[in-house]
């Protein structure tokens, strides 16, 4: 296995930005796509040459940087942010290439931020130091307050721009003071303050402590997520942004605050995560009958997939609170799968919009498919993948999602599989209006062109691929997803044996003594070489103990 | 090459048909395309026969092998390969699929011939009988879900086929919903399995079975359950069964293939595939066959009342799956699959005949319309005939032997199941009545002007219209084409319909009670687990119930004749005495505008509500606007001491500078 | 002699040309009060110089009084600027500066 700075990776595009401010409009466009090819490339290369079954950081940077403050300069690799960083790295190639295309106003300027937002977000995802990581956060959104203002719709942008920018910097706030209290409040005799992430899972604090520090990470994750009721910046955002902005917010952006749950909060704050369970279980779950209701009532396209959006985001977050290896792994799976899928979809809204006449809304769409075939098989693929058809690899994230949260809460599993058949309702529903029945007076018939079958086809492919061999993700997240929630999904079950325990002690002997079982070590802290066996292991021992 | 090696080979035929048709898309000349296809079932046939034979050639105790492609999903302790299972009971379905589906390929050549989208209908054919074999052929539960929902998949793709057409869309939209709703079921189904056994693929799932559940388990009947949502949505009984006569929006062919001869035949394959688990759970196995029998009997009532010719076979379908399901879940495996192959021979025919009808019609399908097609199309006549015959259970052709053997299965069970026998028994009259409803009026009495430009030689032309609703349409693709074929011009089309026919007749001959066991014989090592596997009728016993039948399609066809040629006023004096019924009949038992106002609307009033109410009044007026409101409230304090007066801000500043030099004198001397 | 008796009268300065500032409309005559101050704290400082025996009190008032001629120079500047506009010199009509 290879080595490399990580820093490399991650500054790349910054650099590009930066000559490219200094050149010719005509080169920078260039230059800051073939940058993010680069990164691309090379982020492919580190999948190709990982080893699955590997739970640590790859391609470790870890230096000293503000030593007063306990904060280390610290970036790595493992298999949580690896294909999150192939779904980054993705996502700006094609914003890219089409901004490349087509024409912009203030070229250097716009690539430039693309480069910083590239950046930015490479960095939040390889951060492996608490510090870094809020910078990280923090400075994804400069880039993107000028690319919405800056760049989008005329009318909407304002409002759009500050209601985002508020929304997200009052959750970062609300993180920052989260931050420096966990890297403060969890030193301990003879310690010093430091803000490594893997200084601070070793660490523990106080319950009570861990909920309101809890809390605070919480609300700026949600808020990027989005999940209900902290969405309210979406419609307007998805309403101004123009495309290649807001396929990297809706894509990427979205996941780097789920991201976040599952590389800070659940491994640091385990006793919390239980404690919120179910509370966030409920956000998660309103959000995604919320998010899926409101899709199918909405006549712009583009509300369509953001009101989509918080419902698969929705699905996230229940995955990774369902403390449950299944629904971690899920959740990553689905985090992935669900960006690469918004990738092609927004391209393809645009390509209808193209084709209505400049407007986004459904009502003024229908019969595309006539002029438009090949499109049309691409979009009904891409319907099938966000809807989670099986076959999909977003059905396979969702399968693991729902597994994991049936474990250990059934009734909001259940609950939740209704946000599945009114996905069908709303996707088919977009698909149909746009594609399908007659087409209204203002439609132009054209085939898909070769600028969009450039973004569309090649994500469609690789979502195809991913359908039909998604272990090549799996195997490769498994470790490192797992073990972040192992100590949480412990605590989970304790907690759900104790309640359990007194009434159905008789039920659950039954069960428990038929299963074939190996006498296994037992403590559970000694297996984690073999997660499956782990949740298995905790209800064995509550049982014998009345 | 081994068993397995062949099952592959049936996979991967149809999925190469689909990519040759689909990439081909534009140079694919003439009817190419619907040869390639056709060709690529063939193959599939073929391999399913040589299956067969290498399947034979093994032991007994051996008849069931698995093979993994390699491994779909293992992690956190769910262990999936893309694997498939060929045993007798995947082998009788593959047969059945890809043989009906070639019949039918070959059919379509002729039947849409001229149809703009003739390639991209192939391409869509192919992909669902890859998607069908799939089903059959996975070996565990998540295969299982993936091939489920690629059959949705392509038979929403097959309805909307004609995709301009409104009536169309929405008919795919519906039959998918409700295809997801039924994916659900499965999933949860799993789950619970999954729970309990730690296992997902059918054999690890059986074997734990027995030492994890003990009968009827709570968490077992709720698995099976589950997989019964599944099963009813995808084999169109009650109450998931609104999608099934909205389907018949998509080209006749494809009603034919799909939603009578294999799609819906799913839901009973699950079962019989899932027998372990139904036989541990007899609770889940009793509701199913009080739902079958149910939905038997409704959809029999309601095709005695509907004008549509192809929803009346439409709802014939859902009666028959109803008889199929009823056997399966009575543990009479073998009768229920034996019914389900006759079925897909004779409800085949009968849509293949219908299509013809509606092609001499130039598209219209109400049975109001049509009459007299004796003379002017004979060869549609008799294997139309045929197939009604069959339907309705006349001695000696297949329906006959293989629903009256479901019926005996379930009288031998006694109990309660006297009960559904007696009415299935019922529903056998009606059927015979209804399905002679159809011959009766399509090709007797007094030829229509259609027929009669027939019987001169030109079929009839007509505008471009939509046939439910009479909207104008046009010729090109997304619409039906104006030209219309039927079987007695288009040999395609009869190459196709001939063969089915003839199993309409004799296929019931595999299994004559006492005289041939091939059926049972060669089913016998799935089920040999079976606690039902020696509990079976006396050959005396299984004669006097056939005897029980035969009469009861006497009966049917009888009244038939009397109501439809003889005395035809009697039809009208019916009607108006028994008008309520009717309207009720005619309503389909208003479940349509049940489920509208139960689920529809109000899903579409919340949707409305949320926009209207919850994002503008309390997302954005409460959250947002109540956040900036603050920050308002809070800078408009702060700016009152700007107040632009010179003389305020001198005075500040020398009141506040006072009281510095006063805090600090004090601290400084004493306090 | 007593410093004290220095420091009173800076005060009393001082404490008239805050009460002018405070009190007077017209523009020049607050700049003729603000003069008042500054000059009032100039004598502290001398008178404190003198106290200590250290020149710096004394260089540092110099100081003072060249910035408070920079300060008039700006403000009769703009208050001549005012009165070519025809703007009302009046201290409490100016407040185009509110928040």
């Amino acid at each position: 296995m290879g080595t490399f700075h990580l820093s490399i990776l991650v500054f790349l595009p910054l650099a590009a930005g930066l000559v490219g401010a200094f050149l010719p409009a005509q080169i920078t466009r260039w230059l800051v796509t073939a940058a993010t090819v680069v990164v691309l490339g090379i982020v492919v290369w580190m999948i190709a040459d990982f080893d699955t079954g590997s739970g640590g950081l790859h391609y470790v940077t870890d230096d000293a940087w503000i030593a007063e403050l306990g904060i280390r300069y610290s970036l790595g690799v493992d298999g949580l942010s690896l294909f999150l960083l192939f779904l980054t790295a993705v996502a700006w190639v094609f914003a890219a290439v089409w901004s490349a295309v087509r024409e912009t106003e203030r070229v250097r300027l716009y690539f430039f931020h693309l480069a910083l937002a590239e950046t930015a977000v490479l960095g939040a995802f390889t951060a492996q130091d608490l510090a870094l990581f809020v910078i990280f956060f923090d400075l994804m959104l400069v880039p993107f307050y000028f690319l919405v203002g800056g760049w989008g719709e005329e009318e909407t942008r304002v409002a759009a721009t500050t209601k985002f920018v508020i929304y997200t910097l009052v959750g970062s706030l609300l993180m920052l003071a989260g931050a420096v209290a966990l890297g403060v409040l969890s030193v301990g005799d003879g310690q010093e303050v430091s803000f490594s992430l893997a200084t601070l899972t070793e660490r523990t604090l106080e319950p009570g402590t861990q909920y309101w520090i809890f809390l605070l990470f919480a609300a700026a994750f949600l808020v990027k997520a989005p999940a209900f009721p902290l969405h309210g910046w979406v419609p307007d955002t998805y309403r101004a942004s123009s495309i290649p902005v807001l396929i990297l917010i809706g894509a990427v952006l979205s996941k780097v605050g789920v991201y976040g749950f599952l590389r800070v909060v659940v491994p640091i704050l385990p006793d919390a995560a239980q404690h919120f369970q179910t509370l966030i279980i409920v956000f998660a779950v309103v959000s995604i009958l919320y998010g899926s209701i409101l899709a199918f009532t909405q006549t712009e396209a583009r509300l369509v997939v953001a009101y989509s959006s918080i419902a698969q985001m929705g699905f996230i977050v229940l995955g990774i609170f369902a403390l449950d290896p299944k629904g971690a792994q899920g959740a990553v799976m689905q985090m992935v799968t669900h960006g690469l899928v918004i990738i092609p979809l927004f391209f393809v809204v645009a390509a209808l919009t193209a084709r209505a006449g400049g407007s986004g809304s459904l009502e003024r769409m229908g019969g595309i498919a006539f002029g438009a075939p090949l499109l049309a098989t691409l979009f009904m693929v891409i319907t099938f993948a966000t809807l989670a058809m099986p076959g999909s690899p977003n059905f396979v994230g969702e399968l693991l999602i729902l597994f994991g949260i049936f474990e250990s809460k059934l009734v909001f599993g259940l609950v939740a599989s209704a946000g599945v058949a009114l996905a069908a309702v709303y996707m088919i529903r977009v698909f149909q209006r746009s594609m399908h029945n007659r087409a209204p007076e203002g439609i132009t018939q054209r085939e898909a062109g070769r600028l969009e079958i450039g973004v569309i086809a090649p994500v469609t492919a690789v979502i195809v691929a991913l359908g039909v061999y998604p272990q090549v993700l799996l195997e490769r997240t498994e470790e490192a997803t797992v073990s972040k929630v192992r100590a949480a999904s412990q605590l989970a079950d304790e907690s759900g044996q104790a309640e359990a325990a007194p009434a159905a002690v008789p039920q659950q002997q039954v069960p428990q003594q038929q299963v074939p079982q190996q006498q296994v070590p037992v403590d559970p802290q000694q297996v984690p070489v073999d997660p499956q066996q782990a949740p298995q292991q905790v209800p064995q021992q509550e049982v014998p103990a009345p | 090459m081994t068993v397995t090696g062949y099952g592959w080979v049936v996979l991967a035929f149809p999925l190469a048909g689909m990519l040759v048709c689909a990439l081909g898309y534009r140079k694919l000349p003439g009817h190419s395309a619907g040869w390639i296809g056709s060709l690529a079932i063939l193959g599939s046939f073929v391999a399913s026969i040589l299956m067969l034979l290498e399947l034979e050639h093994l032991p007994t105790e051996e008849r069931e092998v698995v093979d993994s492609a390699f491994t779909y999903l293992q992690t956190a302790g769910m262990d999936v390969d893309l694997s498939i299972l060929v045993d007798p009971l995947s082998v009788f379905m593959c047969l059945v699929v890809s043989g009906i589906s070639f019949l039918i390929h070959v059919y379509s050549i002729g039947y849409m011939d001229g149809d703009e989208g003739f390639v991209r209908y192939f391409a869509y054919l192919n992909y669902f009988v890859f998607s069908m074999l799939l089903l059959v052929l996975a070996a565990n539960f998540v295969i299982l879900i993936v091939g489920w929902a690629f059959v949705g998949a392509a038979s929403y793709l097959l309805i909307s086929f004609w995709y301009r057409r409104t009536t169309a869309t929405r008919a795919g939209i519906k039959a998918f919903v409700i295809n997801v709703i039924g994916d659900v079921g499965l999933v949860i189904g799993t789950f619970l399995l999954f729970d309990a056994t730690g296992e997902l693929s059918y054999e690890g799932v059986f074997a734990a079975a027995d030492n994890v559940f003990t009968t009827n388990d709570g968490q077992l009947v709720a698995a099976c359950l589950m997989l019964l949502v599944g099963a009813f949505a995808k084999s169109g009984q009650l109450p998931l069964h609104t999608w099934l006569p909205d389907a018949m929006e998509g080209p006749t062919p494809v009603s034919s293939l799909i939603h009578a001869a294999t799609m819906v035949t799913a839901g009973v394959y699950l079962i019989a595939r899932m027998y372990p688990l139904f036989e541990l759970a007899p609770l889940a196995a009793d509701i199913s066959a009080v739902i079958g029998t149910a939905t038997l009997l409704f959809a029999a009532t309601v095709a005695l009342v509907v004008t549509d010719l192809k929803r009346v076979i439409a709802y014939s379908t859902i009666s028959q799956i109803g008889y199929m399901i009823l056997g399966v879940s009575v543990a009479a495996y073998g009768a229920g699959l034996f019914h389900l192959m006759t079925h897909a021979f004779f409800k085949a025919l009968l849509f293949m005949g219908a299509g013809s009808v509606i092609g001499a019609m130039a598209g219209n399908q109400s049975l109001d319309r049509m009459g007299g097609f004796r003379k002017s199309m004979p060869f549609t006549f008799v294997t139309f005939t045929i197939g009604a015959l069959a339907l309705a259970g006349f001695p000696l052709m297949s329906g006959f032997f293989s629903k009256d053997e479901v019926l005996s299965y379930t009288l031998h069970r006694g109990g309660g199941f006297v009960v559904m026998a007696v009415v299935g028994y019922l529903a056998a009259a009606i059927t015979a009545f209804y399905a002679f409803r159809m011959v009766f009026r399509v090709f007797f009495r007094a030829p229509v002007p259609e027929a009669r430009e027939l019987e001169a030689g030109h079929p009839h032309h007509g505008e471009p219209h939509n046939p439910a609703t009479g909207e104008p349409e046009d010729k090109h693709v997304g619409f039906d084409g104006t030209e219309h074929h039927n079987a007695e011009t288009s040999w395609p089309m009869k190459l196709g319909m001939a063969p089915l026919a003839l199993g309409a007749v004799i296929a019931g001959y595999v299994a004559i009670p006492g005289v041939t066991d091939t059926l049972e014989h060669f089913l016998e090592p799935t089920f040999a687990d079976s606690r039902f596997i020696d509990d079976k009728p006396t050959d005396a016993a299984e004669y006097t119930d056939l005897g029980i039948g035969g009469i009861m399609a006497f009966i049917g066809i009888g009244l038939a004749f009397v109501v439809f040629l003889r005395r035809r006023q009697l039809r009208l004096v019916i009607r108006e005495r028994w008008t309520a019924i009717h309207t009720f009949l005619f309503h389909k038992w208003y479940f349509d505008e049940i489920y509208d106002a139960a689920v529809v609307r109000p899903m579409a009033a919340f949707g409305r509500f949320g926009k209207n109410v919850i994002e503008t009044r309390f997302v954005q007026g409460t959250i947002v606007g109540g956040a900036v409101g603050l920050v308002r409230a809070g800078s408009n304090v702060a700016r009152s001491v700007q107040s632009g007066y010179l003389r305020g801000y001198a005075a500040l500043l020398v009141v506040g500078v006072s009281a510095l030099g006063v805090y600090f004198l004090i601290r400084a001397t004493g306090g | 002699m007593d410093v004290s008796w220095f420091l009173v009268l800076s005060a009393f300065i001082f404490c008239i040309g805050a009460a002018g500032v405070m009190s007077r409309r017209n523009p020049l005559v607050v700049l003729l009060c603000l003069e008042l101050m500054l000059n009032g704290g100039n004598l502290a400082l001398v008178a404190f110089a003198r106290m200590h025996g250290d020149g710096g009190g004394q260089i540092f008032a110099l100081i003072v009084m060249v910035i408070a001629a920079c300060e008039v120079a700006v403000g009769l500047g703009i208050i001549v600027a005012i009165f070519r506009r025809r703007l009302p010199v009046d201290v409490d009509e100016l407040s185009d500066l509110r928040g």
